[in-house]
């Protein structure tokens, strides 16, 4: 019997020669400090890093960008200075003859001065020698700063690969998400964070943002002095960076600073006692920064030219739509910000609306400037048309002096004149442009709704979207305004910035402070008039302006699946997710009134916009619209009634075909991407390899596009709840705006007959599928299958589909629409579409989809 | 932050603020201490013995248990006694804050020194009356040494709680986490500061450092 050996053995240890006392001691193994990564110091800091070295796309990309950011520093000083000092341009433009001995041609070494009279005359301007010693200093600075930020990114880079291992050439394809998710797997294994055993996405969210949620938070409750009532201009903002870092300066981490360090405010601003006291000295501090502004408001100024060409140049790659004449104003940004909104995620948004804003923008072009315009660009193009007809007949006349600049100055004086002639087919539609602008930016006050169409409404829109000019002369006064403002306006509202932070600061465990704002609870933050309605316990100060906390939490919420919110907030979220998905597909049991066609047809608006982005996330708003456009179809009577869902949805369907042609030759960025349509592929045959990051690609996109709806809906509700009388006025300009000749057109543009009463049938999956059906609902289920297989690896995938009915709707609408709008050789178009998937910045799609819906609706 | 922070307060008599002070930093340097390691060949290790004594004060009612280090009890009386002196100069409202922090040693490459970084934090602030009278002092005598009691009950019960520890290491990193240079007791890397009054502001040498880092970063 085995075990009679092993139980009772001779202690031979007992027997052995080693000196008493030692012997007999419990022997222990080490652990080690198997990582680095337990227990980080800065979790703040580390976070950011972490985040914005995805965001650089690996740390060799962020090392070459820095380095050759450093080089071209060097070399724009250095040749405005060169070309300011040492060409003689007498001789460039031959006023002055150069005696050359063997040739009679002039070089450009001779316009070249000698060195010593260049330097010579570099030595006598104090003008350059103060902006070369400037910029000096703010080289050494970038130089030093490039070096500090080597060595930390260099210890971010092990952590990436060590830790979470991913290496850098995947990191720029995998998405925050998924680092997000593996940040917090590895923290029950390291433990990073020495509060807590596990991590949450919100933790992480808190950390990097927390100075973020305050100045969100701030603008909100419009604590800071952006908005001027001036004499001349009438209301206008003005919020830029120098404002912006100063605001910083003052609260968060200047010497003073509200903030004791990065994760604590001081605990006597967390007192009420002595808060007059506290407000005083506020208000000192600020008036001596304000006045160190103004004297250094020379060095600011050059400064701040140096860093505006880097920072733009930054802000060009992140950003293509900034390239427009218009962009995003600073306040803007603030404004549309929701609480815990990652900067990629506010980019992302903000780049889709792009397009359909300008578009609104240029809807209001002053008549008198088209009259003028008009009128020059005549002239104008006449004088062009014959010099260049002139041209061709003998190139000799482009040698006579200034035609060709001439010629040239025509040329843009015709392009500036026709930026002020409106497109001859745009149609002034601005309510609806709105509407799918506010899909994508998410907030707006109340008073444009209705009013999209007044000058009012435009001006306040382009306080969130200016014209790039003025953001850049904005930033140029800064220097002097910024000084001005902090002296007389910021100084006086020292004991409300007191009382803000001490009222909306809570203590997180194992995040520190934090703004209570941010914390997106409902209770405490909610308003009554944002279908919080007796769950918000909130006064009047407590409550978030706009919405806000409704909305942060939705988006929060749909941005980060896994996240589990406390009781009452998920409550919250899945009646409104319910609320929302019964409202765009159980309108056929219901006959059609007014309050609920409204936002009905609001959904299949929104759908223009977004669906058409991508196609296979089409899935849920596919699934969506096209339960709409069947309940619009199947009760013909009050079909009749209410026209307005009917041809939006039609309209839908229309600028769909239209895009799916397009879809060929569209834009560049599918054309690029459509090189991994073998990924998708391989994913739709089932193969594992790719399934788990294409799943929460898939969720990742979609979930802008479900936040979208979720936005509408919120800002419909919110709507009828407040002002119901104002609905009915909305509803018949609507009505109004869809003349019915258009409809048989779109009735052509669609031909599949059997679609209309198809999509129903998947929207209840427990009916039989109707017979012209079963090729979709066959590869309904492999996606569904898809769908599975991804979820061990992403967790999010398995709640997405299997919690509520809303979810599975949308698995099974996502191939439903695929299918449909290709009626053969699916899978080859899938793969086509997939890659659209892919795009991070899929602004080109939704910009592609206005044009055809602005012409069908006239 | 990533450390915990944990805050006693006692009121005490100007004369019992070393004996106080004395009886808290004692109970946690015991819990936080080990018997020193002796490493063998195999990697495994073998850890010595702590003794303990009672300790009775002289002017509060109250006996605590602290380690029977003379060595560590040294340096803690030299920080007591230094805190307790800066305390009675100071003159004003004898308010006092006496942290002991425990921390680890991480090594770091070259431009950048070794980090110290804190993992738990004890402040206690001490708060000192005068009493006018014997009565007054016999009472609280006998307070402080229940409050003091309750304290010890509290550190106690903090520290069973199975939170983030340091974990044990090798025989090459034993000194980034213990301090060994105690020869009969191995307490982790431990740091006494004080702070008399709460003097209001970072200094301004944080200061510097935050705004050069900030100018640093990204």
């Amino acid at each position: 019997m085995a075990h009679f050996d092993t139980e009772y053995q001779r202690l031979e240890a007992s027997y052995s020669d080693s000196p008493p006392g030692e012997d007999n001691l419990l022997m222990h193994v080490p652990e080690g400090a198997k990582s680095q990564w337990h227990h980080i110091e800065n979790l703040d800091l580390f976070f950011q890093r972490v985040y914005n070295l995805h965001q650089k796309n690996g740390f060799t990309c962020m090392l070459l960008g820095e380095i050759f950011e450093l080089v071209q520093l060097l070399f724009v000083v250095g040749f405005t200075v060169f070309l300011a000092n040492c060409v003689d341009y007498d001789i460039l433009f031959a006023n002055k003859f150069v005696n050359h001995t063997d040739s009679s041609k002039v070089t450009l070494p001779d316009a070249f001065l000698p060195v010593d009279v260049c330097s010579a005359r570099i030595r006598d301007n104090a003008f350059v020698i103060f902006v070369l010693i400037i910029s000096g200093v703010f080289w050494l600075h970038r130089l030093v700063k490039f070096i500090y930020n080597v060595c930390c990114y260099w210890e971010i880079r092990s952590f990436y690969i060590n830790a979470l291992k991913m290496t850098m050439s995947e990191l720029p394809y995998a998405t925050w998400q998924e680092v997000q998710a593996r940040i917090v797997e590895i923290q029950k294994e390291h433990q990073i964070c020495i509060h807590k055993k596990e991590l949450t996405e919100l933790d992480i969210y808190h950390r990097i943002l927390r100075f973020k949620n305050y100045m969100v938070a701030m603008v909100n409750k419009s604590l800071l002095p952006v908005r001027f009532r001036l004499p001349a201009l009438g209301e206008s903002v003005f919020y830029t960076r120098g404002l912006k870092y100063n605001f910083e300066l003052i609260f968060f981490w200047g010497p003073g600073s509200l903030f004791e360090n990065e994760w604590s405010l001081k605990s006597e601003y967390k007192r009420g006692g002595n808060r007059l006291e506290l407000a005083d000295r506020l208000a000192s501090r600020i008036l001596w920064i304000g006045i160190a502004n103004l004297l250094l408001c020379p060095v600011i100024l050059v400064w701040q030219i140096l860093y505006a060409f880097f920072s733009y140049t930054e802000v060009i790659k992140r950003e293509p739509g900034s390239l427009g004449a218009r962009c995003w104003s600073l306040y803007g940004r603030c404004y549309l910000r929701h609480f815990n909104e990652l900067d990629h995620e506010l980019m992302s948004r903000l780049s889709k609306g792009y397009k359909p804003a300008s578009k609104y923008m240029n809807c209001f072009l002053s008549p008198l400037l088209t009259v003028v315009a008009k009128n020059v660009a005549f002239f104008a193009g006449s004088l062009l048309a014959v010099l260049i007809a002139l041209t061709i007949y003998d190139e000799d006349v482009l040698a006579v002096e200034h035609v060709l600049s001439s010629i040239t100055l025509l040329g843009v004086c015709i392009t500036v004149c026709r930026s002020f002639i409106p497109d001859k087919h745009m149609v002034f539609c601005p309510e609806q442009l709105l509407r799918v602008i506010l899909a994508h930016i998410h907030y707006m006050p109340d008073h444009w709704q209705g009013n999209a169409h007044r000058y009012e409404t435009r001006d306040q829109f382009s306080q969130l979207f200016q014209y790039k000019a003025v953001f850049i002369l904005e930033e140029l006064i800064s220097p002097v305004v910024t000084p001005i403002i902090l002296i007389f306006c910021l100084r006086w509202k020292s004991l409300e910035i007191i009382d803000f932070f001490r009222n909306f600061t809570v203590e997180v465990v194992g995040v520190g402070d934090t703004c209570s704002f941010a914390q997106m609870d409902i209770r405490q933050h909610g308003h009554p008039a944002w279908m919080s309605a007796g769950k918000t316990e909130a006064s009047i100060y407590q409550q978030a302006e706009d919405g806000k906390t409704e909305l942060s939490l939705m988006h929060f919420a749909i941005t980060n699946p896994q996240w589990q919110p406390p009781q009452e907030t998920t409550h919250f979220i899945s009646q409104l997710k319910e609320r929302v998905h019964r409202e765009a597909t159980v309108a056929d049991t219901h006959p059609l009134s007014l309050s609920e066609s409204e936002p009905r047809s609001l959904i299949a608006n929104l759908l223009v916009g977004p669906s058409t982005l991508t196609s296979i996330n089409f899935g849920r708003d596919g699934s969506l619209s096209i339960s709409a456009a069947a309940a619009g179809l199947s009760d013909g009577a009050s079909a009749l009634r209410s026209l307005s869902p009917i041809s939006s949805s039609l309209h839908l369907r229309g600028s769909l075909s239209a895009a799916h042609r397009a879809s060929g030759n569209a834009s560049t960025m599918r054309k690029a991407m459509a090189g991994s349509g073998t990924d998708a592929r391989t994913v739709s045959s089932g193969s594992s390899a790719w399934e788990g990051q294409l799943t929460s690609l898939f969720l990742s996109e979609y979930a802008s596009t479900e936040m979208s709806i979720h936005a509408l809906y919120m800002h419909e509700q919110h709507k009828q709840q407040s002002r119901g009388e104002l609905s009915r006025h909305t509803w018949h300009r609507q009505e109004s705006d869809e003349s019915s000749d258009s409809i048989p057109d779109e009735v052509r543009s669609e031909p599949n007959p059997h679609s209309r009463h198809f999509p129903r049938s998947h929207t209840f999956p427990t009916t039989v599928p109707s017979p012209s059906a079963i090729p979709t609902s066959a590869s309904a289920i492999s996606s569904t299958t898809l769908g599975q297989e991804g979820a061990p690896s992403h967790s999010s995938g398995q709640r997405r589909h299997s919690g509520s009915p809303t979810d599975s709707v949308g698995v099974g609408g996502k191939v439903v629409r695929s299918a449909r709008g290709v009626p053969m050789g699916g899978w080859a178009e899938e793969g086509q579409a997939a890659p659209r998937h892919h795009d991070t910045l899929p602004e080109e799609g939704s910009e592609d989809d206005m044009p055809p819906y602005i012409h069908k609706t006239t | 932050m990533n450390c915990r922070s944990e805050v006693l307060e006692v009121t005490v008599e100007a004369r019992q603020v070393e004996e106080a002070m004395l009886s808290l930093l004692h109970t946690i340097l015991l819990h936080r201490s080990s018997g020193k390691f002796h490493y063998k060949k195999e990697g495994t290790y073998s850890i010595g013995t702590v003794g303990t004594l009672d300790f009775d004060c002289d002017f509060i009612d109250f006996t605590f248990v602290r380690v029977s280090s003379e060595e560590l009890d040294r340096v803690i009386r030299k920080a007591v006694s230094e805190f307790k002196d800066a305390l009675s100069n100071s003159g004003s409202d004898g308010m006092g804050q006496i942290s002991l922090e425990f921390y680890q040693k991480k090594k770091s490459r070259w431009p950048f020194s070794d980090e110290c970084i804190p993992w738990e934090v004890w402040s206690i602030k001490v708060n000192v009356v005068n009493l006018a009278n014997e009565q007054e002092r016999q009472i609280c005598r006998e307070k402080v040494g229940e409050k003091l009691g309750e304290k010890v009950i509290n550190v106690v019960e903090v520290i069973n709680r199975h939170e983030y520890l340091p974990k044990m290491p090798t025989q090459s990193e034993v000194d980034n986490v213990f301090d060994t240079s105690l020869k009969d007791v191995q307490p982790y890397l431990y740091k006494i500061t004080f702070q008399i009054t709460d003097s209001l502001g970072t200094s301004v040498s944080t200061t510097m450092r935050r705004l050069i880092k900030d100018t640093l970063a990204l």
